[in-house]
């Protein structure tokens, strides 16, 4: 790009959003040059500079991200979206430069509907002050992830997040009702007024998860929930996964509890002895069951003694709030995994007929390909037919080469290894972590051919290719 | 730009962590990211690696934090943006780099005795000489009043001075270059001049946090004893020296940053209130209220401040508040400035003084 064409795009940027809310300093640039994606980290932990933007913009609704997608497909220049930052798949990282288009100033909350028990919100919001508002009214939103307070309600969405009482409330696309989307030509959209509908095919659902390559979300209905009158915890202990899988399917035919978090041994020997104080061997499950206290009263009756059949030792309560109050301590810096290890989170969820059959060999495919990596796992997201596994590989820092292409090829090789693992056993590329740029590149070996069905929407509603190039495999 | 080990650790924590992305008062303000720790702190480990240079815009960023606490209080494992960022703003002023508001404000200072080049209309009365001295503080003495003040501890008997000539507490010199020998000198002149009195009431929480906290870790004794004004109104009414009667009023206090996260006070605003009527909290209070303001800030990031204040006052319209009241000089500016319709804003003082 010339100076003189650099400026006339700056000064058009300028005019769309606000000179204010347009920025070419570095400050801006390096900011969004790294999320919370392992190789970005890395590669400014080795005094690199990530791909940056070449424009940092921030719309404050959709008619000025109207405007600024107009102006990015005049000049072809490519559109990335960022919420917050605090995605792990390197989703929002403008790896071809062009702008960057943060939609934080999107954060207003317009309504809060008691009547239809939504909070109609931009999608800039950071999903913890969405909580607020519902608090404040006596509500929750139910969305209890560990990045509930560093992401934004479309960061969620454009992923497919999840939270901790996902087995109650289900995941962020159980959770919206309505949205406004500004499709890539700059028109404005809205989808179905409810989610439940016979009017054709689902338009949130082809939004949701698209990463921001379909277009920008801009404004959203997200549903609240009354409070729970109670929540119980109960912590187990399993003497091994197996019979954890028969006890937890056995419930869920019975009722949903809000937390399910079954840990491995190796899991409850190392996070869950440190944080909440486990100490004994074995597969330690903590569940939360809640809503009305005479139906938590029945069902926490039930779950004593469907677990009490498959040898579960009843560890009370007391480990269970602990975790409750320290869910997101895990996530701090000095108890999270961190530079200069390498690690990564490898999310996949299946059937109960395949899912451990995946836990094991992803396991055995990282332990044996990589002596060098530590495999943890924990299954935390849980449905009438299968869960998810949020599996992690953990590499020492003396492990990890200090050179950082070397570095790169080594998490790149052990991704590959594991989501391979993963889907040739019945898995899929991610759970709620998305699919980014971190792993475009298995979509087309988890879908085959059903891949031209995205590429096809994708042609048809950006066909000059401008959003979020090379994120989800497109 | 060279970071001391301890703020070094907490760059390198901080950067690459985004868990109280959601508190900042600036962030939540203006929707940038470049306004929350995280990106300060990747900001400044880049710069430690020397893959950026120490830029105009990076300094910039670094004075576009009102060191409120926020994402302090709110950390669990106890990392301390507020310590780099003013570690950062004295490299900024070591290098040479400081911006040229700063500049502006540091010779404003040196030529006024404070940052804001103004002088306060308000002719100060000559007082009786007293072994406790009220200490009304710089912003108040440019741009603010504490004339009602003055008459609540007169009615309330108690024998106190304030001074023509008060010199700053530092806390201005703190926040704008953090620890540099010229703030050092200014607190410690400060010090010497409150060295004859026995009690020093101050009326700004501003100068309160300095005294009590900044001065010991500067090493500088400092002689009487520091009040905060709320704390001695709080002992005034419960000892019935400020005899108030509760009213059919509900008040929603404003918590300082710096009362309720500095000093860790939390609770003399509250007895006050509850003595003089109903007390409605917002959401977001205690140790976790957001910051309604900071003057010095005012003067390079005015409509960012005002949008701060203007947040609060969501806060408090969310919760149907009806009269808000603060303890802090800077931020009853700001809410004054911003207040929207159907809501009241009220100093501390005034409120005990409605209710005699």
């Amino acid at each position: 790009m010339t100076d003189f064409l650099f400026n006339v795009i700056a000064t058009e940027l300028e005019d769309a959003v606000g000179k204010e809310n347009c920025s070419t300093k570095t400050i801006d640039k390096i900011t969004h040059s790294v999320d919370y994606f392992w190789l970005s980290r890395m590669w400014a932990d080795r005094g690199l500079r990530m791909p940056e933007a070449d424009f940092v913009v921030a719309p404050k609704d959709a008619k000025e991200t109207s405007a600024v997608l107009k102006i990015a497909n005049y000049y072809k220049i490519p559109v990335t979206t960022w919420g917050a930052g605090g995605g792990s798949q390197g989703g929002a990282l403008p790896v071809c430069g062009g702008i960057i288009l943060d939609t934080k100033r999107m954060n207003k909350i317009y309504d809060i509907n008691e009547e239809g028990m939504y909070i109609e919100c931009g999608t800039g919001s950071i999903y913890k002050h969405v909580e607020w508002a519902a608090n404040e009214r006596g509500y929750a939103t139910m969305h209890y992830p560990s990045s509930l307070t560093c992401s934004t309600v479309g960061g969620f969405l454009a992923h497919r997040g999840i939270g901790v009482c996902s087995t109650k409330y289900g995941k962020i696309d159980d959770m919206v009702m309505q949205m406004e989307v500004v499709l890539p030509n700059g028109d404005i959209i809205e989808t179905s007024p409810v989610p439940k509908h016979a009017a054709g095919p689902d338009l949130n659902q082809i939004f949701i998860g698209s990463e921001g390559t379909l277009g920008v979300m801009t404004k959203a209905q997200m549903r609240i929930y009354a409070q729970p009158e109670e929540r119980r915890f109960r912590g187990f202990l399993f003497q091994n996964m197996s019979d954890a899988f028969k006890a937890a399917r056995e419930l869920l035919q019975m009722f949903k509890p809000s937390v399910m978090r079954l840990y491995d041994e190796a899991e409850t020997a190392t996070l869950i002895k440190k944080i909440v104080g486990v100490e004994k061997p074995g597969a330690f499950m903590n569940l939360a069951i809640e809503g009305v206290s005479e139906m938590v009263a029945l069902e926490e009756k039930l779950l004593l003694s469907t677990f009490k059949k498959y040898g579960a030792e009843d560890l009370g309560s007391e480990y269970g709030e602990k975790w409750w109050k320290e869910k997101i301590t895990f996530f701090y810096p000095g108890h999270m995994m961190d530079i200069p290890q390498c690690y990564g989170t490898m999310d996949t969820i299946a059937p109960y007929d395949k899912i451990e059959k995946i836990y094991w060999a992803m396991k055995e495919a990282i332990e044996t390909n990589f002596p060098q990596a530590q495999f943890i796992a924990h299954f935390s997201h849980w449905y009438e037919w299968g869960c998810m596994i949020y599996d992690r590989f953990i590499v020492d820092g003396k492990d990890v080469p200090q050179d950082p292409h070397e570095a790169f090829r080594l998490h790149q090789e052990i991704w590959n290894c594991g989501v391979r693992a993963a889907l040739k056993n019945g898995g899929v590329v991610n759970d709620h972590h998305g699919v980014g740029i971190k792993l475009g590149r298995l979509m087309k070996e988890q879908y085959g051919p059903a891949m031209q069905v995205f590429e096809g929407i994708k042609k048809q509603l950006d066909p000059n290719g401008i959003m979020n190039p090379f994120k989800l495999g497109l | 730009m060279q970071f001391t080990q301890k703020s070094r650790e907490h760059i390198e924590s901080c950067r690459f962590c985004w868990m109280c992305h959601h508190i900042c008062p600036i962030g939540n303000a203006t929707g940038l990211e470049r306004h929350t720790a995280r990106a300060r702190a990747l900001g400044l480990s880049l710069v430690a690696r020397e893959a950026v240079e120490f830029s105009e815009d990076i300094v910039a960023n670094v004075y576009e934090c009102a060191l409120c606490g926020g994402c302090v209080a709110d950390c669990t494992t106890g990392w301390d943006p507020v310590m780099f960022t003013k570690e950062a703003r004295l490299g900024a002023a070591l290098d040479g780099k400081l911006p040229p508001y700063v500049l502006k404000m540091l010779a404003n200072f040196q030529e006024t005795g404070n940052v804001y080049r103004l002088k306060n209309e308000n002719k100060i009365p000559d007082f009786a000489d007293s072994d406790t001295l009220f200490f009304i503080g710089e912003d108040t003495r440019a741009m603010g009043c504490a004339k009602m003040a003055v008459q609540l501890l007169q009615k309330a008997g108690v024998d106190f001075t304030v001074l023509q000539d008060e010199p700053s507490s530092g806390y201005s010199m703190s926040f704008l270059i953090g620890a540099a020998a010229e703030t050092k000198t200014v607190m410690e002149k400060c010090a010497a001049t409150l060295a004859k009195y026995k009690k020093v009431i101050c009326y700004d929480p501003a100068d309160a946090k300095v005294m009590k906290r900044e001065y010991k870790e500067w090493g500088i004794t400092l002689a009487p004893e520091v009040l905060t004004f709320t704390e001695l109104l709080a002992d005034l009414i419960q000892s019935g020296k400020l005899p108030v009667r509760a009213q059919d009023l509900v008040f929603t206090p404003q918590d300082s940053p710096l009362l309720a996260r500095d000093l860790e006070e939390i609770e003399p605003i509250r007895s006050i209130l509850s003595a003089c009527g109903e007390v409605r909290e917002m959401f977001l209070h205690g140790k976790e209220t957001m910051l309604a303001g900071n003057l010095i800030m005012h003067q390079y990031m005015p409509h960012v401040m005002e949008k701060v204040a203007e947040n609060r006052w969501l806060n408090a319209k969310n919760i149907d508040a009806k009269i808000m009241v603060t303890a802090c000089p800077a931020e009853y500016v700001l809410l004054s400035k911003t207040r929207p319709a159907g809501i009241e804003l009220m100093k501390i003082e005034e409120v005990i003084l409605k209710c005699l």
